[in-house]
């Protein structure tokens, strides 16, 4: 009697012993992989910007000088100049560019999943690709613009020589690769918005450009930041693009933090620390920033 | 397609029309300047693609005119079969073949599970481990780039397709919306095929992942484009030739000079086009599969 009843409670302690074990086996995989090549290097990181190394292997005790060297360094404040005027120029365009696309699409009824589709194009494609065939379109004797330009009687345009030219072109790909991106995000928004909200505005014989100040934009506030967000980390993080398109030149003047980090890191000569205590601050810049743009959307969607 | 979303959108159009009609001519004029710059963008989008893949077919003495050609004197895809022959081009294809495929599989397996367990059962750190993967989105490759290849390196896997396949599996946004789906499979179903007999891991197999199918698709499609145009992770990773993939070639390539001009088109039609033509059949799921990532 007392055996027969045990049995069933103990079945049942064993069944859920196992249930209970079972969501971490499912768990195990994905958060082996993910624990070992990206939360422990995370946490890793800020050690190993501790120390400095000369390839790779042998390390050697800095403490802060790491971060002492690289931020009495001029050429990296450079970079940071650089990146910033990357990241800010791009995530402005990105978002009045794509806000724009995004809004004339909507009201396009013809063909509107043709250009959607279009404008999605080069997000698609291979970075180093997209670098590439604007690296040979912007030639300055015989690209593609400058033979067009030249029609018009425009000189020759030094894009890819000229320092500053060189930048604009950075931004001006950058974005050319991601807008459409942005603009799908953007639209969804748009077509979340319920279309009753401006049947109002138009009994009020309110103008389409009033409409949009008054009535879409603000609804779409939360696309929009969702969109600064990601840009905002995306413009950071720019690296592969570049890399064909100008190489970081001329003479450095379109190189940003990532290709820093990844020379000191793997090109000879390797300077590990400063290429870890880099990453670090490029951590901390991306991860204050999305904070940042968070409270901004939160603060705004109170008000 | 177009007559589709006429329809869609015809209810609405039908009030508008009324309230427009006093004006006409006005929203016509708005109507033209909308589809100008709509033509204007979508042309600066698709130039560079057209004048690649044009390119692709112009012979050396062709690409060096002054002033450049629009259209190549012929269609013949010398530049196509010398870059396959003369070159090891096949081999970075199939690497990067190999390593598309590999990953994406790696990623659908264990983002569904983890996703599974995530959605479905309750247990102490759940809500933890969901936050942990999600901030992980802020965490991109390019600011643990030295670590994780350290990482990499003790475990041998440097010069190895693995070491291009496994780091980047377990991607947060394929368990954030496998989880978000799965969050919609009635529990009822799960538990009858429990009460059935079937063991935990069946009942996932047999009954989860089979109704995941559309989630399942927009995460596949979104891990063969990250893959497929993956380049800084390869380019550290992949150091010795035969591990090349094609962006890595290519950029490699390019900066030495060491290939002809010809052929880098050729073959960076060969990296675009897979892609773009996935596109163009999985449209609506990937379209989807970004509206919601990108709003939730």
């Amino acid at each position: 009697m007392a055996a027969i009843q045990a049995s069933p409670r103990l079945r049942q302690r064993k069944a859920s012993l196992k249930m209970r074990l079972v969501p971490y086996l499912f768990l195990l995989p994905n958060m082996a992989i993910f624990g070992l090549f990206t939360v422990w290097p995370a946490i890793n990181g800020f050690n190993i910007s501790m120390y400095s190394s000369s390839n790779g292997r042998t390390f050697r005790w800095e403490g802060a000088g790491n971060y002492q060297r690289i931020l009495t360094d001029e050429d990296f404040w450079g970079i940071v100049r650089n990146t910033v005027v990357y990241a800010l120029s791009f995530v402005v365009l990105s978002v009045v560019l794509g806000v724009m696309l995004a809004v004339l699409v909507d009201q396009q009824r013809r063909g509107r999943t043709f250009f959607r589709s279009v404008f999605f194009v080069p997000v698609l494609i291979s970075p180093v690709v997209a670098g590439l065939v604007w690296n040979w379109m912007l030639e300055r004797q015989n690209g593609l613009i400058n033979t067009f330009l030249r029609s018009f009687g425009i000189p020759e345009v030094p894009w890819l020589v000229d320092n500053n030219l060189a930048m604009v072109v950075v931004i001006g790909v950058g974005t050319w690769m991601q807008v459409g991106f942005y603009m799908l995000i953007l639209l969804a928004g748009l077509q979340s918005i319920d279309p009753s909200v401006y049947e109002a505005a138009k009994i009020d014989g309110a103008s389409r450009w009033r409409q949009f100040i008054s009535l879409t934009f603000p609804l779409l506030q939360p696309s929009i930041l969702v969109v600064v967000v990601l840009a905002t980390i995306h413009g950071f993080q720019a690296f592969d693009f570049i890399y064909t398109l100008t190489g970081g030149g001329p003479v450095g003047a379109t190189t940003l933090i990532v290709q820093y980090i990844y020379e000191n890191g793997f090109v000879s000569p390797i300077r590990y620390g400063v290429a870890s205590a880099g990453s670090v601050l490029l951590f901390c810049a991306i991860f204050a920033l999305t904070i940042v743009n968070w409270m901004i959307g939160r603060k705004r969607e109170a008000a | 397609m177009s007559n589709s979303t006429v329809t869609e959108s015809a209810p609405e159009i039908a009030p508008s029309k009324t309230w427009t009609s006093t004006g006409r001519r006005k929203v016509t004029s708005t109507d033209a300047l909308r589809v100008v710059i709509l033509v204007t963008s979508a042309l600066l989008a698709l130039i560079p693609i057209v004048w690649l893949v044009l390119g692709s077919f112009k012979t050396p003495a062709e690409l060096s005119k002054r002033p450049p050609t629009l259209l190549p004197e012929s269609w013949g895809l010398s530049n196509y079969t010398e870059a396959m022959t003369r070159f090891n081009f096949p081999l970075y294809l199939t690497n990067s073949v190999i390593v598309t495929l590999g990953a994406t599989l790696l990623t659908l397996a264990i983002n569904s599970m983890a996703a599974y367990a995530l959605a479905k059962y309750n247990f102490r750190g759940k809500n933890g481990l969901f936050l942990l993967t999600l901030a992980t989105i802020m965490i991109p490759l390019q600011v643990i780039l030295l670590p994780v290849y350290q990482v990499v390196a003790s475990l041998g896997l440097v010069n190895t397709l693995w070491g291009l396949i496994i780091p980047a599996a377990a991607t947060p946004t394929g368990v954030f919306i496998l989880r978000q789906y799965m969050l919609s499979i009635p529990d009822e179903l799960i538990e009858a095929a429990r009460v059935d007999g079937a063991g935990e891991f069946r009942v996932f197999v047999r009954i989860v992942l089979p109704m995941c199918r559309p989630a399942l698709a927009v995460v596949a499609i979104l891990s063969i484009m990250w893959r497929w145009n993956d380049f800084l992770w390869p380019l550290v990773v992949a150091q010795s030739e035969s591990v090349y993939t094609l962006p890595v070639a290519l950029a490699r390539f390019t900066a030495e000079e060491t290939v002809p001009f010809n052929l880098i088109i050729a073959m960076s039609v060969v990296t675009v086009l897979p892609v773009i033509i996935l596109f163009l059949f999985f449209q609506r799921q990937i379209v989807t599969g970004i509206a919601n990532t990108g709003i939730k």
